[in-house]
């Protein structure tokens, strides 16, 4: 039986395989890491016998172009879980810790778009857009000016739809919070 | 030598490959599935939160009670000792940097699926959501939302959720440019039959601690005028969807909360009245990947603070003026001279 | 509209099969199919590294020049619209990401123009094959080695259902008619080559 489905494998690499195979071929595909290393093993043999010598791919490349669509930065350990060990569990979805680095920190994390901007569509509403506002040199907020926003926040927060909610109260928890920035407009134009 | 290089792995990934689901479900559902586990599951988990240079662990618990009402606590892990809890009646935000509580009056009925805006037909003109089967993540099988926003005025978002449960297990938003700005990743959840109340206490010790209630039960409040301040002009699909409102300590008159949303994100904007000092110059801030941006119109300080690019609450704010100056010429509110 | 494909090899023209099976994966990946994508990353991961090493100056940059173009191509599936076949528009892709690289270090590229024709892409190709140094990849010569020794033990059928395929670049309805045997035995005989050779491989990869 597998040999059937590696016989497909090895008509799809040819482009001989019925279409309405390959839908379900490629679910068997995405699950079988053996499948995967099959078709690309046919692949490296008809590489091999058509251009032999010359280089050819490391055995992770396929992987790396993955992680480099994904947009993965490197995995660094995590810091100790504090949670409370105690509590008995139903259904746990745990792993062996690791914590994404910095967002957008290091090159590689900031070249890969999470999706592709549309042409900008030009702001109707435009006025003071087109203007580059007229900042200032950032300035500290003060407790008042942190807590008027945190007050904002959580009141904000109950109206946020539950994509964004958790992001916007965990804003407010993260370590260096308030306002990450203040400028001031001097003189700006609308 | 070369082969030394290669490792152990021959020809395959590291990670599972994708394949799209049928289109049994589509990114629509799936979205509502998610909304509706965050309200009604109870959970446990650890996570982390990062925007550019910088990631904090925090914890979150989310219990609900037998009779469907739901209360969570939300506690940073990183020594600030930050937490958020929603009581049933109360938001209780600890501070223990600013030895302060901020309090607010919950808006909601206890189901946190009300008083949300839900997606309406229009959200297609805003976003393109789609749904694909993505790696793995916890070990579980995870499908991948896409929720892209077609213009400048709003964030897209990409979450990853249980297949099984539609638990979000990682979210990322990003900017009007497609940049990733913050993310949320689950490293450990747990779904459980019960949550015991004493999790959803706060563990920080608040005594000592300064009260602010930022909002009040508006029985309580004196009759305001029925003044009304609306925006001339509100970004491409955000619609008024709520208008209420809130009381901010140190002020005499209520401000006006204004909710505007476009199925995904949403702004409040407040408007209080203004200082008696004179006018303030505008500000831009953030917290997070939310913006707000703060000016001064007709003696009264407008904030529009939202999970939008910042162009789009400045343009907003700058918008906002009183309902009895529409339908005269509407002048855009100048910035003030230093 | 089937184009002639640019490879390394003037024989290596995409069936028709292929080039339709092909666009069946692309147009999956659009739909944001990754499996699709990552098939056709492991499809022509080989050709675009050993293309990308031509022409930088370092070949030992190729790897990461070729994840590039693979990345670029995933990013720019939306504007493939199959007017030529996937390898071809992937080849540009390739030459250009390469192009770019050469230029952000600011050197001149070892015998490159841009825009070759098809006939000098050919020739170029040829060209620079007679110069590419042992060096380049000893895992590469070993695998040769062993795929040829693999097809040498092959029985006949099989050995020449593989190159008629692999080399002459036939459908398996051409190789049945050449081999006067029906299209599934093809298939079968195709399949169990790669099986042999992919056995005697296994253990240099593991």
């Amino acid at each position: 039986m597998t040999d059937q489905i590696r016989e497909q494998v090895s008509a799809l690499l040819d482009g001989e395989l019925p279409r309405d195979e390959i839908g379900l071929l490629l679910r068997r595909l995405e699950r079988d890491t053996e499948l995967r290393r099959a078709f690309g093993s046919y692949a490296l043999i008809g590489e091999t016998l058509r251009a032999p010598g010359g280089r050819i791919a490391s055995p992770s490349f396929a992987a790396r172009v993955n992680s480099a669509i994904d947009g993965q930065g490197a995995e660094s350990p995590v810091r100790d879980e504090q949670a409370a060990a105690n509590l008995p569990s139903n259904v746990v979805f745990w792993k062996r810790p690791t914590v994404r680095t910095a967002l957008a920190a290091s090159a590689a994390a900031a070249a890969v778009l999470l999706f592709r901007p549309e042409s900008a569509t030009q702001p109707t509403l435009a006025v003071a857009t087109n203007a580059t506002p007229n900042y200032s040199m950032a300035a500290s907020p003060t407790p008042a000016q942190s807590q008027r926003l945190a007050s904002y926040m959580v009141a904000h927060s109950q109206y946020s739809t539950p994509i964004v909610r958790r992001n916007v109260l965990t804003g407010l928890l993260a370590a260096d919070p308030g306002l990450t920035r203040v400028s001031y407009e001097v003189g700006g134009a609308p | 030598m070369r082969r030394a290089a290669f490792g152990a792995a021959a020809l395959l990934f590291a990670f599972a490959v994708n394949a799209a689901e049928g289109p049994q479900e589509d990114a629509r559902s799936w979205l509502e599935r998610m909304s509706e586990s965050l309200a009604t599951l109870n959970y446990d988990g650890l996570f982390t939160h990062s925007t550019a240079g910088q990631t904090d662990s925090m914890r979150i618990v989310h219990r609900v009670d037998e009779k469907g009402r739901s209360t969570e606590r939300l506690v940073s892990l990183d020594g600030s000792g930050r937490e958020v809890v929603r009581t049933l009646e109360e938001v209780h935000a600890y501070l223990p940097d600013r030895q302060v509580v901020l309090v607010e009056p919950r808006g909601d009925d206890g189901s946190l699926l009300k008083a949300l805006p839900t997606p309406g037909p229009t959200l297609d003109k805003y976003y393109v959501l789609s749904a694909s089967k993505g790696n793995k993540l916890l070990g579980r099988d995870v499908i991948v939302i896409d929720v892209r926003p077609r213009d400048r005025y709003r964030y897209g978002y990409r979450l990853w959720l249980d297949e099984d449960t539609a638990m979000p297990l990682r979210s990322v938003v990003g900017d009007e440019s497609g940049r990733p700005i913050e993310q949320i990743l689950f490293t450990r959840l747990e779904l459980k039959d019960k949550i015991p109340a004493r999790d959803i206490e706060p563990v920080v010790d608040a005594a000592g601690f300064q009260w602010v209630r930022t909002g009040r039960k508006l029985a309580a409040m004196p009759q305001v005028p029925a003044n009304g301040w609306r925006p001339v002009r509100v970004p491409p699909g955000f619609r008024l969807v709520a208008s209420r409102l809130q009381v901010l300590p140190g002020s005499p008159m209520p401000a006006q909360h204004l909710i505007f949303s476009d199925g995904i994100a949403a702004i409040s904007v407040f408007i209080e009245p203004g200082p008696p000092t004179g006018p303030r110059p505008p500000e831009a801030s953030a917290m997070g990947s939310a913006n707000a941006y703060s000016t001064s119109v007709h003696g009264h300080v407008v904030t529009a603070v939202g999970e939008v690019p910042a162009m789009t609450v400045r343009e907003i704010a700058n918008s906002v003026v009183p309902v009895q100056h529409q339908g005269a010429a509407v002048e855009m509110p100048a910035a003030n001279a230093p | 509209m089937k184009s002639r494909e640019t490879g390394d090899n003037d024989a290596d023209q995409p069936s028709e099969g292929v080039e339709q099976s092909d666009l069946e994966l692309v147009r999956r990946a659009q739909r944001n199919e990754r499996g699709a994508f990552d098939l056709l990353v492991l499809k022509y991961q080989h050709k675009v590294i050993k293309l990308v090493a031509r022409l930088l100056r370092d070949p030992a940059e190729a790897e990461d020049v070729a994840q590039e173009a693979f990345v670029k191509a995933y990013r720019a599936l939306g504007s493939f619209r199959g007017d030529s076949a996937f390898y071809t528009w992937l080849y540009r892709i390739a030459v250009n990401t390469a192009r770019n690289a050469i230029a952000s270090r600011q050197r001149r590229p070892l015998e490159y123009e841009a825009d070759l024709s098809e006939s000098e892409q050919s020739n170029l190709a040829s060209r620079l094959r007679d110069t590419d140094t042992p060096e380049a990849n000893a895992l590469s010569e070993e695998i040769r080695v062993t795929v040829n020794e693999a097809i040498g033990q092959l029985p006949e059928d099989l050995r020449t259902a593989i190159v008629l395929r692999e080399v002459e670049g036939l459908s398996y309805e051409e190789i049945a008619a050449a081999m006067d045997c029906p299209v599934g035995t093809v298939r079968s005989r195709i399949f169990r080559a790669r099986e042999a050779i992919d056995r005697a491989l296994k253990p240099l990869l593991d």
